[in-house]
């Protein structure tokens, strides 16, 4: 326990960063969770972003306010966005997103009167540790009552098949844009807490690096489980800090290497529901798999009628 | 107008360095499917083994080039064999390879900032003619008209390859479906290495020319290429080079155009402004008949 204690300390800052990262990667999971492969999350974080940093310069907003508002302006443009996106077949959507926040950086860097230019903007400090604990725990638990929802069984069935999900009366554009939505409003506060913690944000804070590793983030931790896209944050930020301390530039290298080990050998991530049911229901004993199965649609049955 | 005709020529000029480097990535895309955010990393590497001919063994700059292109080649083989191949059978779709490449751009990406310690080299003057050409009125440097000489012609001989070869019919079968092309009788895995050494080769030698005609030999060249290109294959179109030729010229000469009569802060935001509206109004591209099938 002492010694827990001792790395939370040493890792504190790290933690902390871990945990922003981690609504990151939540925002992109949420997306992804009904089929929208979005990197806009780095886009919806330096709207939430910005809007906090002018808003606390020029009116003295608190944190409360600034996560009240980045999550409203996140939430905003992605349904703007949604619009547009949703329209496109995956592929384009995955290519948009990407040039989304290649865009944005342009525009960061070319209203300074909003956003300080290439300069950036710096703010003051509010956030402590707990607040970041909090607002991931909050966040946390929406996915976890969404995941059980008709909304997150609905969510579901627009991943695996879409044809299926409409032929079963669910909308898939609907569907798709809440998770669009809900994407925004968490990548918004995730960019104010982001900005909080960081007292500079500038054109390169929430950029192509920034949405290309949460993504990975995601896959690393498991994509077909909201508790995943944390786990595969914090991992991700862990790992080349522990690394540093014994390998002094090569913690970089670290985390691309596991991307592509993880990629190719445990391509479900590390939290993976499917694993972990195939692991109650024992693994193919011959004499148990009726009543595995039976318990399985029992549990199925249970979900669709929730 | 003689400054418009200068600027449209130099348009063209940067825009040739785009499309040579828009054509691997684009015929990765269209072949196997991967949209290689890596790629870029292939054209630092190209220009940095370049590089190394030149300084270490003291290599006029033509074998120097193909020097870099070849290893530029061989290490897209050495990531699709590491990276890609693996995924193939699991069928993780354009997902797991977009994480696997994001994965191996930071490593190599990592191992480009290690070799020039965070800053940007170049070739040592005198590496290849700097002289400015007269063209009428207008003038380029050497080093411009190579690119745009060297776009036209390994676009015309893609072409050809690719339309009139048993290679290239070869690779557009296996674009268009990897399994029906093996039934018929095509060697799915060689038209693999052959395409990832292709478009790799291809991004070294962007890299070479882009290295050459701006200086710029480092980690943040190869992403812009790979954004560039991106765009450029986006607008042009998937899977044909005339049409990422005519995307990549399109970029450099708006780039070029709106710098010199708009502003020069909004450079970037033309191009990827014109790839956003390109991608909601015409997916497929502005000169691409071509469905994309398969990714």
């Amino acid at each position: 326990m002492i010694a827990f204690l001792d790395i939370f300390s040493d890792y504190r800052a790290t933690f902390t960063f871990g945990l922003i990262y981690g609504l990151f990667a939540l925002a992109t999971y949420a997306s992804l969770a009904t089929g929208v492969l979005s990197m806009a999350a780095a886009t919806f974080g330096a709207f939430g972003g910005f809007s906090y940093a002018r808003l606390q310069a020029d009116h003295d907003i608190g944190l409360l306010g600034g996560l009240v508002a980045g999550l409203l302006a996140g939430a905003a443009i992605a349904w703007i966005l949604s619009f547009v996106l949703l329209r496109l077949s995956s592929h384009y959507v995955a290519m948009a997103t990407i040039a989304l926040v290649l865009i944005t950086r342009v525009f960061v860097v070319n209203l300074p009167s909003l956003t300080g230019g290439p300069n950036g903007t710096g703010l003051v400090r509010q956030s402590t540790l707990w607040w970041v604990l909090g607002v991931t725990a909050v966040c946390l638990f929406v996915f976890w009552r969404l995941a059980n929802s008709r909304y997150g069984l609905a969510a579901t069935a627009v991943r695996e098949d879409p044809q299926a999900a409409s032929t079963l009366g669910v909308s898939v554009r609907h569907i798709q844009r809440v998770s669009l939505v809900l994407s925004g409003a968490i990548g918004g506060v995730a960019g104010v807490l982001m900005a909080d913690q960081l007292q500079f944000i500038g054109p390169n804070t929430f950029y192509i690096d920034l949405a290309f590793t949460m993504l990975a983030a995601v896959v690393l931790g498991g994509a077909y489980h909201w508790f995943g896209a944390i786990v595969g944050a914090i991992v991700f930020r862990f790992l080349p800090e522990i690394l540093s301390d014994y390998i002094d530039d090569g913690h970089e290298i670290a985390n691309g290497i596991l991307l592509v080990i993880i990629m190719i050998y445990l391509p479900r991530g590390i939290v993976d529901p499917r694993r972990r049911k195939q692991r109650e229901h024992g693994l193919g004993s011959k004499r148990k798999s009726a009543k595995a199965d039976a318990a399985l649609a029992h549990d199925q049955a249970e979900a669709v009628t929730s | 107008m003689t400054l418009f005709l200068q600027q449209l020529l130099n348009g063209v000029a940067l825009g040739s360095t785009y499309a040579l480097f828009a054509f691997g990535f684009g015929l990765v895309f269209a072949t196997l499917g991967i949209l290689n955010i890596a790629h870029g990393m292939f054209a630092s590497w190209g220009a940095l083994i370049a590089l190394w001919g030149v300084d270490e063994y003291d290599l006029p700059f033509i074998p120097a080039v193909v020097v870099g292109v070849i290893g530029a080649g061989l290490l897209g083989v050495a990531v699709d064999r590491l990276a890609f191949n693996p995924l193939r059978k699991r069928g993780t779709g354009l997902l797991g390879t977009i994480i696997t490449s994001i994965g191996v751009a930071i490593i190599l990406g990592t191992l480009v900032d290690r070799f020039t310690g965070h800053r940007t080299k170049r070739y040592p003057s005198g590496t290849f003619s700097e002289d400015l050409v007269d063209i009428g009125s207008l003038n380029l440097q050497f080093i411009q008209i190579v690119n745009i000489i060297a776009a036209f012609t390994i676009a015309a001989g893609l072409y050809v390859v690719m339309r009139h070869t048993r290679m290239g019919a070869g690779i557009r079968a296996v674009g268009y479906d990897p399994d029906a092309a093996a039934i018929s009788g095509v060697n799915a895995g060689r038209v693999i290495l052959l395409t990832a050494f292709l478009a790799a080769a291809l991004a070294g030698f962007a890299g070479v020319l882009s290295g050459a005609a701006t200086s710029n030999i480092s980690r943040g060249m190869g992403d812009a290429l790979l954004f560039k290109g991106f765009a450029a294959v986006v607008v042009g179109g998937f899977g044909d080079v005339r049409g990422t030729l005519a995307g990549g010229l399109l970029i450099g000469v708006a780039e070029v155009m709106g710098a010199q009569y708009i502003s020069s802060s909004f450079r970037d935001a033309i191009t990827f402004g014109l790839l956003f509206a390109v991608l909601l109004v015409r997916p497929r591209g502005l000169f691409s008949e071509l469905e994309l099938k398969r990714a």
